[in-house]
């Protein structure tokens, strides 16, 4: 791990060739039409500890799987807003969202050409996203392919949060068939909501909102590279090996996955949730600007567990 | 052993006869529990009849004057038909309202992911990883 890690610091320390700044989103659409197979190691360092995990990656025409070296009865299917989780063929969990009129993000970072290196035997070009002057990631592309081989995200202090890098690439097309989405309700973007939620939350924008048939609400939130989504549930989500985390007066329950945080709160209409891959100093202004925590008391959460 | 607390309860509403009463404090003599059972049984029902009772004021209910209302006995029966009252208005909500549908975090994630999928950002460099196994583990 030691190597690779080594090498990200010197794709980071190559001086910034330069000058011509390319569109963020020209180079991830590439990277999405992009087909190979390859094995990827994702290690993040969280204010909890190291959450890792190695996933083996075939991608086709915008199609994803994604089976995991340590559960290999366990896949994800997506593509093109739908959304599967299986285990032994048989379905845990999906979503779908309609694909349609979705709001374009803007861009907020300036990317700049950081050079070319060897990756796993083929010509890469390294980029960084600079924020507000602040590096928040770097990602490097094969030449080839344009496929995105390795991506570091950076916390505001320059801290490594999670690094993803292919350990193995073949750039043969899977060709992989669009997996079956049918038997998650399509969720369409709301246009007129009541909610809590705001528009702007810590330089993010709300994109959109949804709301499905069982009451589930949420909206998804983008600063044009990382993301999130923020859930309003209508009883708390229990993560079982969350840890309660305060910031200020507001107590949460806090769990990281590999890539992944989710913060959980309750509140007097019901429960709440945050995922996404929020670097961690970000954490706190961005739940500073949602619904706070807060008691229902006694009377709400007996009628709750009752009758939601 | 056995604990005659039926005995204790029929003794305090001198509900005995002198047979079983003798076969009580034999029973008293040897058993702690009983004996305090016994003693707390009669705190009890000594605070309650040093309860207050309360006339209703003149006039208020002409027909009712002379009827005089001992208070700690009539709470009890509407304190129990309140409770009885909610326990009926719940196990009829109950039954007529579907239970709250349960939201895994496998649920969220799902979510987050479909629309994720949409995200000119989203990759499998970027891309939520649920379940799919924890290294540190």
């Amino acid at each position: 791990m030691k190597r690779y890690v080594s090498l990200v610091v010197v794709f980071i320390l190559m001086p910034a060739s330069a000058a011509w700044a390319t569109e963020l989103d020209e180079l991830l659409e590439q990277s999405r039409e992009a087909a190979y197979t390859a094995e990827q190691i994702i290690s993040c360092s969280t204010p909890d500890g190291v959450r890792d995990a190695v996933v083996r990656i075939a991608q086709s025409s915008g199609e994803i799987r994604m089976t995991s070296t340590v559960a290999a009865d366990i896949e994800v299917s997506s593509g093109d807003g739908g959304w599967t989780l299986s285990r032994q063929g048989g379905v845990i969990s999906s979503a779908s969202v309609d694909s349609e009129e979705m709001a374009p993000v803007e861009p907020l970072y300036v990317v700049e050409d950081a050079g070319s290196a060897d990756f796993l035997g083929r010509e890469v070009t390294v980029h960084q996203l600079i924020r507000d002057g602040v590096l928040r990631a770097a990602l490097v592309f094969d030449d080839e392919t344009g496929a995105l081989v390795t991506a570091t995200t950076f916390t505001a202090s320059g801290d490594t949060y999670c690094e993803r890098r292919f350990v193995s690439f073949d750039p043969t097309d899977p060709m992989l068939e669009s997996p079956d989405f049918l038997e998650a309700e399509v969720l369409q973007p709301r246009s007129e909501v009541e909610t809590l939620l705001p528009e702007s939350v810590g330089g993010f924008d709300r994109l959109d909102f949804y709301e499905d048939e069982e009451g589930l609400r949420f909206a998804y939130y983008s600063d044009g590279f990382f993301s999130f989504a923020v859930f309003e549930t209508p009883t708390i989500v229990a993560f079982p090996d969350a840890k309660t985390i305060q910031f200020g007066d507001a107590v949460y329950e806090r769990t990281f996955t590999a890539g992944q945080v989710t913060y959980v709160w309750e509140t007097r209409s019901g429960g709440m949730a945050l995922l996404g891959d929020l670097p961690p100093d970000l954490h706190e202004s961005v739940l500073a600007t949602l619904p706070p925590p807060q008691d229902p008391g006694i009377l709400r959460r007996l009628w709750r567990s009752l009758f939601g | 052993m056995t604990h005659p607390s039926e005995l204790i309860s029929a003794y305090l509403d001198g509900e005995l006869i002198e047979d079983e009463t003798s076969e009580l404090f034999s029973h008293l003599a040897t058993c702690g529990r009983c004996s305090a059972d016994l003693e707390e049984m009669q705190s009890v029902r000594a605070a309650v009849r040093s309860l207050p009772v309360l006339e209703l004021p003149a006039g208020l209910l002409p027909e009712a004057d002379a009827v005089v209302v001992p208070i700690h006995r009539n709470r009890g029966v509407w304190v129990g038909a309140a409770a009885a009252a909610v326990a009926l208005i719940i196990a009829i909500a109950s039954i007529v309202t579907p239970p709250p549908a349960s939201v895994s975090a496998d649920d969220l994630s799902s979510r987050f992911g479909a629309r994720a999928s949409l995200d000119p950002a989203f990759s499998p460099a970027k891309v939520v990883v649920p379940v799919l196994g924890n290294l540190s583990e």
